[in-house]
């Protein structure tokens, strides 16, 4: 870290735990179980553990999500596994509604009714 | 893998497959029994999954898995590889798989929670990178619940990479060499941590699996409703099959009766559908090894974050006392209190400042009346009940001091279209400070307290955004319910009913007002719900 210089606030903080080895000490706040920790931008919630850094509102950026596999664990990816996911439907912003979920028969542990 | 099969044929469903004599090879019929499942991979998996030896197929051998594992692997199958099977082929195969290759209790112990289903809990903290590595999309108890050798691990991160291939350019992975720790570090790392061959595995498929047959004492907790007692009926209708009938009630008298049907895989993992209070349920339960013990949790099936928690032990054994209902007594009152147990003869003594009557023998313990005088010690009380005692189950209370709600930090979902909303239920734990010997106080446990709900704004931006009045409505039994998802053009930028707020209980007594508050952020749906979050 010596050859590098801080340029903000965030940056001297996480130097300054750096020359106190405490690097491993700097996590993302408390994650619940079924949540992404990618934090760009986030899905559930952003890096401050808010919301004001996401999507506004998400189906702005929805098939900018499902076209590549940016959340492959929330939102299904049209690349490979769901291809035909939002075949149909040309807009998120009206057609959210129609966007079903996958894993329907997740249930089959369980005996049937 | 001949003993595993014929283990498993001595309690499964069995198939007879004319061999020989079918083929024409003039030996007469050999007849020879092979268990539903492994017939079923045989005819749908062997294709690809070469079973190099009896029994043992190529990669589907090299890993061991819970049901809802192997239930994850066939809808990978069929939605990556187009495989086609009926629910019956579908539900032989996930039982024969869990059974000659499942995890041993102590190997899901840690993972339990995401069986369960629990909503709003801390994911595991797993050793060096394996969080950034691995849990950045899914919980880390999907890793944790599953065994491979080293090679299987690997094949596994290089699905990974063919099929989500954006994911080495996400944040936590553009910033570290991301392949080569996956590829040279991981599969050792995981095939250490979570290797296909345990001594634990091992000692369990040698094990019996002990029936669950017989007469239960069942207690346990709904959040918003309070704890509920009773008992439970169970009935063996085929090898790993069980029929149950409860009859419950919640302490105001209520009545939660209900009755399933369940499935028991790797010989302690019940799975049961049914009813519970009138509302269908899933259960995901676990025996103790020798069977005389039941723990889990019930969820409705519409909506898995909504459920509670269950207790069972036999109604024949040693004496013991399980439960006291309610756990906490104001100083001053007269109540109604159930003990939940078995065996509990003789004298009642709930320790000084106490008057109690035995109201009433049931099949799963006492009624009692109980008076606790007015100026009487606050703390954890003894529960004495013949030659038995107990020391934390029961505690008196002069005022209530502090509020904690629970869960501390919680996610809802918006719903709407196909997706039903996540709700989010709350409940308030109350504390009473006493001194101790030593000078410090020390917080006593009360339970779950009567108390207002209400929500505001987290922070200036949220109270800007309007978020208290968007995101949903929060019920006096502290059940949060989201509002409908999509653009809201009566927000700025048409944002959707998100929000971030403060979920605030308070519990008012003659001292005046006790104030708890937990932190409620109202997000966007998750169209991907598999059995393992």
């Amino acid at each position: 870290m010596s050859g590098l210089k801080s340029m903000n606030q965030k940056a001297e903080l996480l130097l300054e735990a750096a020359e106190a080895g405490h690097v491993e000490e700097v996590t993302a706040m408390e994650t619940v179980a079924g949540c992404a920790t990618t934090f760009d931008p986030g899905w559930e919630v952003d890096p401050f553990g808010g919301l004001a850094s996401l999507c506004h509102p998400m189906e702005a950026d929805l098939y900018g999500c499902s076209d590549p596999c940016w959340w492959p664990a929330q939102v299904p990816d049209a690349m490979n596994t769901y291809p035909s996911w939002q075949e149909g439907k040309p807009s998120a912003q009206h057609d959210w509604r129609e966007l079903d979920p996958v894993m329907p028969n997740t249930d089959a542990v369980f005996p049937k009714k | 893998m001949a003993r595993k099969v014929s283990s498993i044929m001595a309690r499964g469903t069995l198939v007879v497959a004319l061999a020989g004599g079918a083929l024409g090879i003039g030996r007469g019929a050999l007849a020879a029994q092979v268990p539903t499942g492994l017939a079923e991979i045989r005819t749908h998996c062997a294709e690809c999954h070469r079973e190099v030896s009896p029994g043992h197929f190529d990669r589907i051998s090299e890993e061991r898995k819970t049901p809802e594992g192997w239930a994850m692997t066939i809808f990978r199958m069929r939605q990556v590889h187009g495989v086609q099977l009926t629910p019956q082929a579908e539900a032989a195969i996930i039982q024969y798989l869990s059974d000659v290759q499942g995890l041993a209790p102590a190997e899901v112990r840690a993972g339990r929670y995401a069986l369960e289903r629990r909503p709003n809990v801390p994911d595991l903290k797993l050793p060096d990178n394996l969080n950034v590595m691995c849990g950045r999309c899914h919980s880390v108890a999907r890793i944790v619940l599953q065994r491979r050798t080293p090679a299987e691990w690997l094949k596994l991160i290089n699905f990974h990479v063919g099929e989500w291939p954006y994911l080495e350019y996400q944040d936590g992975s553009r910033d570290i060499a991301w392949w080569r720790i996956a590829s040279k570090q991981l599969p050792a790392k995981l095939g250490r941590l979570f290797p296909l061959r345990s001594a634990a595995w091992r000692a369990w498929q040698h094990r019996p699996h002990a029936s669950l047959a017989g007469q239960w004492i069942v207690h346990g907790e709904t959040p918003g409703h309070g704890a509920y007692y009773g008992t439970a009926l169970i009935r063996r209708t085929a090898a790993d099959r069980y029929g149950a009938h409860y009859q419950l009630r919640y302490a105001d008298g209520a009545r939660f009766d209900g009755a399933s049907d369940a499935i028991v895989y790797t010989g302690f993992q019940w799975r049961g559908t049914g009813t519970l209070g009138g509302q269908s349920v899933h259960e995901v339960y676990f025996a103790s090894a020798d069977g005389a013990r039941i723990r889990g949790r019930w969820f409705l099936i519409k909506h898995a974050e909504i459920g509670g928690n269950w207790a069972a032990a036999r109604a024949t054994g040693r004496a013991e006392v399980m439960a006291v209902i309610p756990s906490a007594l104001r100083a001053g009152t007269t109540q109604r209190v159930v003990v939940v147990g078995r065996a509990l003869v003789g004298r009642v003594n709930l320790g000084p400042g106490t008057q109690t009557t035995v109201a009433a023998h049931k099949p799963y313990g006492l009624i009692l009346k109980v008076s606790v005088a007015a100026q009487a010690t606050p703390g954890y009380r003894t529960v004495r009940i013949g030659g038995v005692s107990t020391h934390d189950l029961l505690a008196v209370y002069q005022h209530v001091d502090r509020l904690q709600v629970q869960p501390a930090f919680a996610i809802a979902r918006l719903g709407g279209g196909t997706l039903a909303a996540v709700d989010a239920q709350f409940q308030a734990i109350g504390y009473t400070e006493v001194a101790g010997a030593n000078g410090k106080t020390t917080a006593v446990r009360l339970g779950a307290m009567p108390v207002t709900w209400s929500v505001v704004p987290f922070d200036a931006a949220a109270a800007q955004r309007g978020d208290a009045r968007f995101a949903g409505t929060l019920g006096q039994d502290g059940l949060f319910v989201p509002s409908g998802g999509g653009p809201d053009p009566r927000r700025e930028f048409s944002d959707n009913n998100t929000g971030d707020l403060f979920v605030v209980a308070t519990h008012k007594s003659g001292r005046g007002s006790v104030v708890g508050k937990a932190r409620l952020v109202v997000t966007v749906q998750r169209w991907i719900n598999p059995p393992i979050y």
